[in-house]
């Protein structure tokens, strides 16, 4: 092994030497290379952000889903629910503001243009039908007429008796409450419904613009005849994304927030959910400007040279260009976890870069010229970065195990991000710093240096003057939180800057005073981590996505609380048999099943709709509203009959209730919004229920097919397989992880050692967020192999370097104080840099990235205690020797130090 | 569900929309359409038919568009007859006779023209032996275009009248099927869109027969979403007209033809079999129609 990596350590040091050689035709290639990715890039970028769209095409609940959609349409509606600011949506007043609104959105053409500046007139295109109480009717049978009338009148009643009158009549239509308008009267809803995957993909041309084609004889001749095996064309229907959501969400909401003076409004459904997810990518691409920010400012800071910020801010940014560029080009579509992966890709390049520069700083400051400094510095942390690359892209790439496309997408991306950060430090970075390299020590001071000595020349009162001053314009600027969190950062810094080498030098005495004490106290950490990593509730929640002060938790959590709710089950039945859904025994159960999900779960279930409801209602209408007849007939003939009239009324109500053969439909089932653990649990039950319900019913129809699908299925089963993925992967990425290290450092007992302090960092979110009950959802799961990539390298650099002074001084004590010293400032720095700037993410809107930000951020600020502390205690303790002979293992730092 | 606002437009959309055109030469598009919708007003008179409304999923096989599936096949008979002083109001009645589970249901429809005065509208559920009344009410406001007996034609599809809801131009001469046909183009006016699915309707008239061979159906964003196609193209009564019309939906490739299979014009139908009665007394119904059956030859 110590050949191998002498060898590789040889090679190291002569890379930047090869590479320069070849500097132009390298930076030539590589800049055509960028250009091509960057098209890529800008070109065939396209985001799917849908929960489909993390399930396989083959899987069962996608193929459900699919052919669910195929057979009744989808249903991209938003759901404007809105409360009156008189707290009564049955007022003149109320009523009157939703008649006007829901003019305004059936009759946008009609709107005065210049009222709206800013609306995208063309995005109101896609509503197709709006509903609300201003336009909803009510069928009557009154004598011997079928009446359906408006519930409320286009002229409103003045008087207090009519409108009491008419909440009342309200309140008593089964089908509205709680779809259209609470029961309390302080809720409504406006329905919008839109176009929304149903609009035929671009340059879709039917069959029957070919040219000669014609009809079949047969429908001259009177005489239908079929083809069982003529071609169907599909039809292909346009993908949504995110920001045809957005446009359209902000065409909508600037009409009927023009009414905001009257009414408060809370949107609800995919397309206002999907607007509202642009604006947290929006609002990231501002913590991410930030966290560049953060990076490069410390960067400057850090190593005080303008070369030394540009140029790993110019290697990660290729690294991310190639890294994206590349995805593109073979995948059709990517997730919003290429944000992640960028993350990572920050992480680990910031980290390879900055401890290729420390070195090369720390050899300049000893007096070396450019060329020999930079070889000495790739040859001083070559194989350690070598080693980092590929615990990281070991470690990310397990998640490629997972069955859910986006995440395996993700896997590869990652991986092969993190490569390509190696590859531009070892090829590009040499280059960047030949171009333009800092300055030596004796040449002349940079602007970060001249900037340092003024502010140390300048008096204290004066120095707290200036940072009042910063403080309070970071306050007005970024807001109390995220500009107490920059307070915080140039605090921080400034104290690692001035203090460092103090810090560095005191760590050995004070790990050699209490070893055994810092090893209590790290592996009660580690122990309290297990433990709350075993309460831990795996749960996907929407309403818990985003912060409580959210408008869209408001909103979901105000429909939960006083409508039928937000999230939707469907249940698919298939016959099997054409006209099987006229089936009188069939219809009952269908009643029935839909009874039992009222009556047995109020608390989940909302309200449930299918032909079932339909069969009844038109049954007691035809026989003068007697609620005797609220019921499935007996006779199938009759069943058929009612179901003519809604046939004609509304044929495309009809088809997606049922097909046209009559020998599938589905029951709807609206349910409050529940944490995917919940809704596993209520799965199960229904499952149950359906069974028991139509068991019977199988001799009738013997191929009788009921699924369970919708939203709340897909969400179920992506938890849980994000679940039971991740909890492998995680557990064969520490596998992996370890035996690389032990098999670089030669040692079993060495290679266990380095994991534990990667260990902690990794269960470190997990343990808090089992003890503080945060329950762990798909986006936070996938921060530990993450966490473990990153925190694994300081680890790792730690390690090599101990071992190869080792090697060199024969004495642990030299090996390990040289470690901290060495490694020390380049760990300090890395950590100060990724966990400041992921620290950041925390401020996010959308949970998951601030739990990414968070746990990832105290995860890698827990693993650099774990290098300065756990590691040297372990070591003394220990005494490793990594198979090196003839060792000296006293230590005593604290006498040399006195 | 607005059944019953809808179902009202039901009863006459049939009646006015598929008899054929009078022949004539005017150039302007308005003028063709015009001529053709009084054409159809005036040939409404004292009518029976038979007919048959299939409806399928469509493929093509060996290019002929075919039925994919078994079509579902309802068979109808409808009576109409004009009344007023211009002969501009019309009763009807329309008789299901299959498939069986639908057998007797039966609507009858009386239209005004005159827009003050509420079109009416009774339907017959033979299962359960009930006459109901459906209010018109507020029919005219934001239709939702209705379907004719749950196919794929739509009261929107069939009605052609009120000409001057549209803008239409004349776009050009062409030929369809090697007929010479106008090229008439319709743009509701902003009143007509609020009722509409369609941007634009693009009629093909026969220039001889003033037959609407085909027809094409825009929706917002300019895409064909419906073509119908007229084939059958006969002299009844001295009146061109197409017997067979197919509607094809474009979206969901699926298909209703509506077989005029028996047309009669200029019949005697007695006053009293354009009432409630003919819906619930079935003996009283079959005497009638035998009757009308007898003047057929």
């Amino acid at each position: 092994m110590d050949r191998i990596l002498l060898s590789l350590t040889d090679i190291f040091a002569k890379a930047p030497d090869y590479v320069l050689n070849f500097k132009k035709r390298v930076l030539l290639g590589l800049t055509v290379i960028s250009l091509f990715m960057l098209y890529g890039i800008f070109t065939l970028t396209s985001f799917d952000m849908s929960t489909d769209s993390f399930l396989a095409e083959e899987d069962p609940a996608t193929v459900a889903l699919d052919e669910f959609r195929r057979q009744f349409g989808g249903d991209d509606s938003v759901f404007i629910i809105y409360t009156p600011k008189d707290g009564n949506v049955f007022s003149s007043a109320s009523l009157s503001t939703v008649q006007q609104i829901t003019d305004d959105l059936s009759n946008w053409e009609d709107l005065d243009r210049d009222n709206y500046p800013d609306v995208d007139w063309e995005q109101l295109n896609h509503i197709r039908r709006v509903q609300s109480l201003a336009n909803i009717r009510v069928q009557e049978s009154v004598g011997d007429t079928l009446r359906s009338d408006r519930l409320v009148p286009r002229e409103l009643p003045t008087d207090q008796g009519s409108l009491e009158t008419l909440k009342v009549r309200a309140l008593d239509q089964q089908d509205y409450v709680s779809a259209f308008y609470s029961e309390d009267g302080r809720y409504a809803a406006i329905l919008v419904q839109t176009d929304f995957g149903t609009i035929p993909v671009e340059g879709y041309e039917p069959v029957v613009n070919i040219d000669g084609i014609e009809l079949d004889d047969g429908f001259a001749n009177f005489d239908l005849s079929f083809d069982e095996n003529a071609v169907v064309q599909e039809v292909e229907f346009q993908d949504t994304d995110q920001l045809a959501y957005f446009s359209f969400d902000t065409a909508l909401r600037a009409v009927y927030e023009n009414y905001s003076d009257e009414f408060e409004f809370y949107p609800v459904g995919t397309p206002s959910m999907m607007g509202q997810m642009q604006d947290v990518l929006n609002q990231m691409a501002v913590l991410g400007t930030l966290m560049v920010l953060i990076f490069s400012m410390l960067l400057w800071i850090f190593f005080r040279s303008a070369s030394a910020l540009w140029w790993p801010m110019v290697t990660i940014a290729l690294s991310v260009v190639w890294m994206w560029g590349i995805t593109v080009w073979l995948v059709d579509a990517i997730s919003s976890m290429i944000a992640l992966t960028v993350l990572l890709v920050f992480a680990v390049g910031i980290a390879d870069c900055v401890h290729v520069m420390s070195a090369y700083f720390s050899f300049r400051r000893d007096g070396e010229e450019h060329y020999s400094a930079l070889s000495h510095a790739y040859k001083k942390v070559g194989i350690a970065i070598l080693l980092t690359t590929i615990t990281t892209a070991a470690g990310v790439s397990v998640l490629a195990t997972s069955n859910l496309e986006p995440i395996k997408v993700f896997a590869w991306m990652s991986s092969f991000g993190v490569f390509l950060a190696f590859f531009f430090t070892i090829v590009l970075l040499p280059i960047l710093l030949d171009l333009w390299h800092p300055k030596a020590i004796h040449e002349k001071n940079s602007l970060a240096d001249k900037l340092g000595a003024r502010w140390t020349s300048i008096k204290n009162k004066r120095k707290l003057s200036i940072s009042i001053v910063v403080g309070i314009l970071l306050l007005a600027s970024l807001g109390v939180l995220v500009g107490a969190f920059m307070i915080f950062v140039i605090a921080l810094t400034y104290w690692i800057v001035n203090s460092q080498r103090e810090i560095l030098a005191r760590v050995p005495s004070l790990v050699q005073g209490s070893p055994y004490l810092i090893l209590v106290l790290f592996a009660s950490m580690f122990a309290l981590c297990i433990y709350g990593a075993t309460k831990i509730n795996i749960d996907t929640n929407i309403a818990e996505m985003f912060k409580a002060d959210h408008p869209l938790t408001i909103a979901v959590t105000i429909v939960d609380e006083n409508m039928s709710g937000t999230q939707n089950m469907e249940i698919m039945i298939d016959t099997k048999t054409s006209d099987g859904m006229l089936d009188s025994d069939l219809l009952v159960a269908v009643d029935q099943l839909q009874t039992r999900l009222e009556e047995g779960y109020p608390d989940i279930v909302g309200r449930t709709n299918s032909l079932a409801n339909i069969v009844k209602d038109t049954n007691q209408i035809m026989n003068d509203d007697d609620p005797r007849y609220y019921r499935i007939p007996d006779s199938g003939q009759e069943i058929s009959q009612l179901l003519y009239l809604f046939n004609s009324a509304n044929p495309e109500d009809r088809r997606n209730l049922v097909s046209d053969d009559y020998s599938r439909s589905h029951i709807s089932v609206t349910a409050r919004n529940l944490g995917s653990y919940e809704y596993k649990e209520f799965f199960d039950d229904v499952a149950l229920d359906v069974e028991q319900t139509f068991g019977e019913l199988e001799s009738t129809f013997p191929g009788l097919d009921i699924n369970l699908t919708g939203t709340m299925a897909t969400l179920m089963v992506m938890a849980d397989e994000i679940a039971q993925s991740q909890f492998n992967s995680f557990a064969l990425a520490l596998l992996i992880v370890s035996l690389i290290m032990i098999i670089t450092l030669g040692s079993f007992k060495g290679g266990i050692m380095g994991m534990i302090p990667n260990a902690i960092p990794a269960f470190l979110a997990f343990g808090l967020m089992g003890l503080f009950a945060i329950p762990l959802d798909t986006d936070t799961l996938l921060i530990a192999p993450i966490i473990l990539g990153i925190a694994v390298d300081d680890t790792i650099h730690f390690m090599t370097h101990y071992r190869v002074e080792l090697s060199r001084t024969r004495s642990i004590a030299s090996a390990l104080e040289s470690a901290i010293k060495e490694v020390g400032q380049a760990v300090m720095f890395t950590t100060m840099i990724i966990g400041l700037g992921f620290a950041v993410l925390s401020f996010s809107d959308y949970l998951g990235m601030a739990k990414v930000g968070f746990f990832g951020s105290m995860a890698i600020f827990v693993a650099l205690l774990c290098d300065l502390f756990l590691i040297p205690a372990m070591i003394i303790i220990f005494k490793p020797t990594f198979g090196v002979k003839n060792v000296n293992t006293s230590i005593n730092f604290r006498e040399a130090i006195a | 569900m607005k059944l019953k606002s809808t179902l009202g437009i039901i009863g006459t959309a049939l009646l006015v929309t598929f008899f054929p055109h009078a022949s004539g030469q005017e150039l302007t598009g308005f003028e063709i359409m015009k001529r053709s919708d009084d054409a159809v007003r005036s040939t409404n008179d004292s009518s029976f038919i038979r007919m048959q409304l299939s409806s399928c999923k469509f493929g093509v096989t060996q290019g002929r568009i075919t039925c994919a599936e078994r079509a579902r096949v309802k068979s109808l008979e409808s009576v109409a007859k004009n009344y007023g002083p211009e002969l501009k109001d019309t009763k009807s009645v329309t008789i299901t006779l299959e498939p069986a589970a639908e057998r007797g249901i039966a609507m009858l429809s009386y239209a005004y023209e005159d827009s003050e005065r509420d079109n009416e509208t009774w339907l017959y559920l033979s299962a359960m032996g009930r006459v109901k009344r459906i209010a018109a009410g507020n029919s005219e406001e934001e239709t939702e275009p209705a379907s004719l007996f749950g196919s794929e034609f739509t009261t929107e599809d069939t009605d052609t009248g009120k000409l001057e809801e549209y803008t239409i131009n004349l776009l050009g001469e062409t030929t369809q099927g090697n007929r010479d046909v106008w090229q008439v183009e319709m743009i509701p006016s902003a009143d007509r869109a609020r009722k509409t699915r369609y941007s634009r309707v693009v009629e093909y008239i026969d220039k001889e027969r003033f037959v609407s061979l085909r027809t094409e159906m825009y929706d917002q964003y300019e895409r064909e979403v419906k073509r119908m196609m007229a084939s059958r193209v006969e002299l009844v009564n001295d009146i061109w007209m197409a017997r067979s019309l197919t509607i094809m939906n474009l979206v969901t490739n699926r298909l209703s033809n509506m077989a005029f299979v028996e047309i009669y014009t200029d019949l005697n139908i007695e006053d009293d079999f354009l009432t409630q009665r003919t819906l619930t007394d079935a003996a009283y119904r079959e005497t009638e129609l035998e009757k009308l059956r007898s003047q057929l030859n």
